[in-house]
């Protein structure tokens, strides 16, 4: 049985690129890694197909039925990469996307033929609905990673995923492996990080700082390994990568209500602004030569 | 541990699909993607079997199209529903149970002398999905029905039927079944038939045996060497079983009918029998293949018992796995005698209405199980099949219908369900002197030559409507025959109603003129 893991949190916090950086780190290891975007956009596996997007799973299936040959793509130091794909903005259903591309590649023994070690599913936003709950259900991902930063509405969305993860956790849903802390500037988001962790019952896997590295590698269409591999930001994916393979926590976690979640909020951001403030009257000081 | 690169991917992907089944997921892959299956076609069953061959067979849009069943209501709840001391629940919007209301009525037709059970009545409960329940999720309200079938009835089984609306929201139906199955003594079954998952409605009855497979079919205690489980169509009539248990009684075999009537304990020890045989290849292919990879039952999927030369070899081939060898031969020989001169007098009748000494030519409309096999027995009958239509044809049959145009030389072949436009344009083209067609797929309508419907239901209890086995070879033959003879009711059909279509439809020589060619 291969591992499988699902990545969520907030929209445009990180997850694509951490899960990128992550399959990448985990192939280079040596191990055999899939990775699979569930999101309409299509993008979770660009940067390991040095820019170049891939037809999707429901496109293949849509333009010509009982075609399965087609859905998994090569791509850095063949990982095999998946998108699910799924509508236009603005039409249809992208939940019922979700099941159908998972569906699709469960029952058909896809994953199967492949039998990679890993399976890392990529979920755009937080679990809306049935459909982006599909990777944590029973039977697909049995641990799920989460992506924040210190900023409110991201934390906000992880502790919404933590109620799904309890919803599902009753009917044997997967549960927590651990939280990512993305793009962190200084030890007070940490801090903070660590503190909202604490405080429902679930942990730290690692933290990533925000490196300018990272966009360099983007634009370049490819993943900091793949870019940088001596920078230090390769190091800290490498390090997550070795964290995640061997980690068999399963946290249950105890989300806070949604106003006890603005009040424990308000103290950790006014101190991160009063940081904030600091740093900058400092830079004004060291500036007026004072 | 295997690195990414140079990892080798398995043998070819359609033999996998086909012939392994997961029974740890929660359902079957659809039939478009086990079996390439389609269910629109128009031309020789030679291109159609290359098309299957070389993987080139899709499903184009039609920008016309008529109204069939789904998954779900195409005969899987009437099915489901006849189960005797099961409850089903349709986890849906009221709507989709509506086509079992009237079946109870029909079963209600056969006499409890031919053996329908006197304590018969068809227990279903829905959900009855609302908008609050697509918006809020509706785990509460199935679990609240399961609990209600319990109290209620007692089942030993308790079908849950889901539907497009749970398939959508992505209701945890096995969820919601975990939690609830350790408060109720029936055992819980939850089947994916979901409106929208598959174009092709054999892909219900796939899902339905998947969830046989997986939930009720019990390990083997013992062995019975004395039991053939037939998964019975529908289609086929009550007369049938009746046929299929007197040849196999008088071999001294015991048939296990699945799963229309059947009670719980049926389903149970599918395990235990000697070998599971067709009545429908495409119907029971599942069922056959999981009950051979789990348990070891052995089975074949051709050919079916229509026809003597089918019937001869049907029985043979139970006979092989249940030790009856000698038995078999002298049965053949004793029912060839008794039936064989009935079958030759209706043959030679036909021989003497032929017009120009040419054969009757009969144009049948036919499930792909039933393509295959009576096209042989119309062969014996000295009928000529210069086109058929199928409902449905995927690889499942390739081989079957390869050795029918190698026997019999090509033929026309329209695949469609319910399109009865396009039925009553090829019937109109080709001017058979016989039409068979499904009460559903259109039914009859005036033409000059004759429409004869024959696809009776379980409910049909009528020994001029039986089809299977020597009996039903003779009934059946005799039925064509009056058909053939008898045209008042086409005659009095074709005055008295105007034509269902416009003439340009019927002169159009392109029965799939509405399909989009451009997809
Ligand atoms: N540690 C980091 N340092 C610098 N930039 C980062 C870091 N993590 C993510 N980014 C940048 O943030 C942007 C959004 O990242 P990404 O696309 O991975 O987010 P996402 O969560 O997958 O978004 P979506 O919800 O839209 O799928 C990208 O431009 C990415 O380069
Ligand atoms: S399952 Fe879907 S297609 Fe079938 S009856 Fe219900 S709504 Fe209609
Ligand atoms: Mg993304």
């Amino acid at each position: 049985m291969p591992k499988q893991i699902a990545i969520y949190g907030k929209g445009g916090i990180g997850k694509s690129t951490t899960t990128s950086n992550l399959s990448a780190a985990l192939s280079d290891l040596g191990y055999s890694v899939m990775q699979i975007g569930c999101d309409p956009k299509n993008d979770s596996t660009t940067t390991l197909r040095k820019g170049k997007s891939i037809p999707t799973v429901l496109d293949t299936v849509r333009q010509r039925s009982g075609d399965l040959d087609n859905l998994v793509h090569e791509g850095y130091n063949g990982i095999y990469c998946v998108e699910a794909g799924g509508p236009e903005p603005g039409v249809g259903c992208a939940g019922r996307g979700i099941i159908a591309a998972i569906e699709l590649l469960d029952n058909n023994g896809i994953i199967d033929e492949y039998s990679p070690d890993i399976i890392i599913y990529d979920v755009l936003g937080d679990v809306v609905c049935g459909g982006f709950a599909m990777p944590i259900r029973k039977g697909i991902a049995d641990q799920v990673y989460t992506v924040t930063s210190s900023d409110y509405m991201a934390i906000y969305a992880v502790n919404n995923l933590f109620k799904g993860i309890l919803k599902y956790s009753n009917n044997g849903g997967a549960l927590l492996g651990g939280v990512i802390g993305n793009s962190i500037k200084s030890s007070l988001q940490e801090d903070m990080i660590k503190d909202f962790t604490e405080r429902t019952n679930s942990d730290v896997i690692q933290f990533v700082p925000r490196s300018p590295t990272v966009t360099r590698c983007e634009l370049d269409g490819v993943t900091t390994i793949e870019g940088a591999p001596d920078s230090r930001q390769a190091e800290v994916y490498r390090e997550l990568a070795r964290k995640v393979i061997n980690n068999k926590d399963k946290y249950l976690p105890t989300p806070f209500d949604n106003d006890d979640l603005a009040d424990w909020a308000s103290g950790w951001i006014n101190q991160l602004l009063l940081n904030r403030k600091v740093e900058i009257d400092n830079i004004q000081e060291e500036a007026s030569g004072i | 541990m295997v690195h990414g690169n140079g990892h080798h991917r398995g043998s070819c992907r359609k033999n996998k699909i086909k012939r392994i089944l997961d029974l740890d997921k929660d359902t079957c892959p659809n039939r478009e993607q086990r079996a390439n299956g389609t269910n629109v076609y128009y031309g020789k069953a030679s291109q159609l079997l290359q098309d299957a061959k070389e993987g080139n067979i899709n499903i184009p849009d039609r920008k016309f199209q008529q109204s069939g069943g789904c998954v779900l209501n195409f005969y899987l709840s009437n099915r489901v529903t006849t189960i005797r001391d099961a409850v089903t629940i349709f986890n849906a919007p009221v709507g989709c149970s509506a086509g079992s209301l009237g079946y109870r009525e029909l079963y209600r037709g056969v006499p409890e002398a031919l053996g329908r059970t006197n304590e018969y009545n068809n227990a279903w409960l829905t959900t009855n999905l609302q908008q609050e329940d697509v918006i809020y999720g509706a785990s509460e309200k199935l679990r609240d029905a399961i609990l209600k079938a319990e109290e209620r009835y007692h089942p030993q089984a308790i079908f849950i039927l889901t539907s497009c609306t749970t398939g959508i929201i992505g209701e945890d139906i096995e969820g919601t079944v975990d939690e609830v199955q350790a408060e109720v003594n029936a055992k819980i079954v939850p089947i994916h038939c979901e409106g929208i998952r598959s174009r092709l409605v054999q892909t219900g009855y796939d899902a339905f045996w998947h969830a046989i497979l997986k939930y009720l079919v019990k390990e083997p205690e013992k062995k019975q060497d004395d039991l053939v489980n037939v998964a019975s169509m529908l289609s086929y009539t009550w007369q049938d079983r009746l046929e299929i248990k007197r040849l196999l009684g008088k071999l001294g075999l015991r048939v296990n009918f699945i799963p229309e009537f059947a009670t719980v304990s049926d389903f149970e020890q599918l395990s235990e029998a000697a070998v599971t045989a067709p009545i429908c290849p495409t119907y029971t292919d599942y069922l056959s293949r999981g009950l051979e990879q789990k348990y070891g039952v052995p089975y074949f999927l051709y050919p079916s018992p229509v026809g003597f030369s089918s019937t001869d070899e049907w029985l043979r081939n139970i006979a092989k796995y249940t030790g009856k060898e000698d038995e078999v031969e002298k049965l053949i020989e004793e029912e060839h005698k008794i039936w064989e001169p009935k079958l030759n007098a209706i043959k030679q009748e036909f021989v003497s209405l032929r017009k120009n000494g040419e054969k009757p030519t009969v144009l049948g409309s036919l499930g792909q199980g039933r393509l295959v096999s009576q096209m042989p027995y119309f062969d014996e009958l000295g009928l000529a099949t210069p086109a058929a239509m199928a409902q449905d044809f995927d690889d499942l049959l390739i081989d079957e219908l390869e050795e029918i145009v190698e026997k019999s030389g090509d033929f026309q072949l329209m695949v469609n369900t319910f399109q009865a436009a396009e039925q009553a344009n090829v019937t109109t083209n080709l001017d058979p002197d016989l039409t068979l067609t499904c009460p559903f797929q259109g039914g009859t309508w005036e033409r000059d030559n004759n429409v004869t419907r024959i696809h009776s239901l379980r409910g049909d209890p009528e020994p001029t409507s039986a089809q299977a086995g020597y009996a039903g070879a003779v009934a059946f033959g005799n039925f064509l025959l009056h058909a053939f003879k008898n045209r008042s009711y086409h005659k009095t059909l074709s005055e008295k109603t105007e034509k269902s279509y416009k003439d340009w439809w019927y002169e159009q020589d392109n029965p799939l003129y509405y399909l989009n060619e451009s997809k």
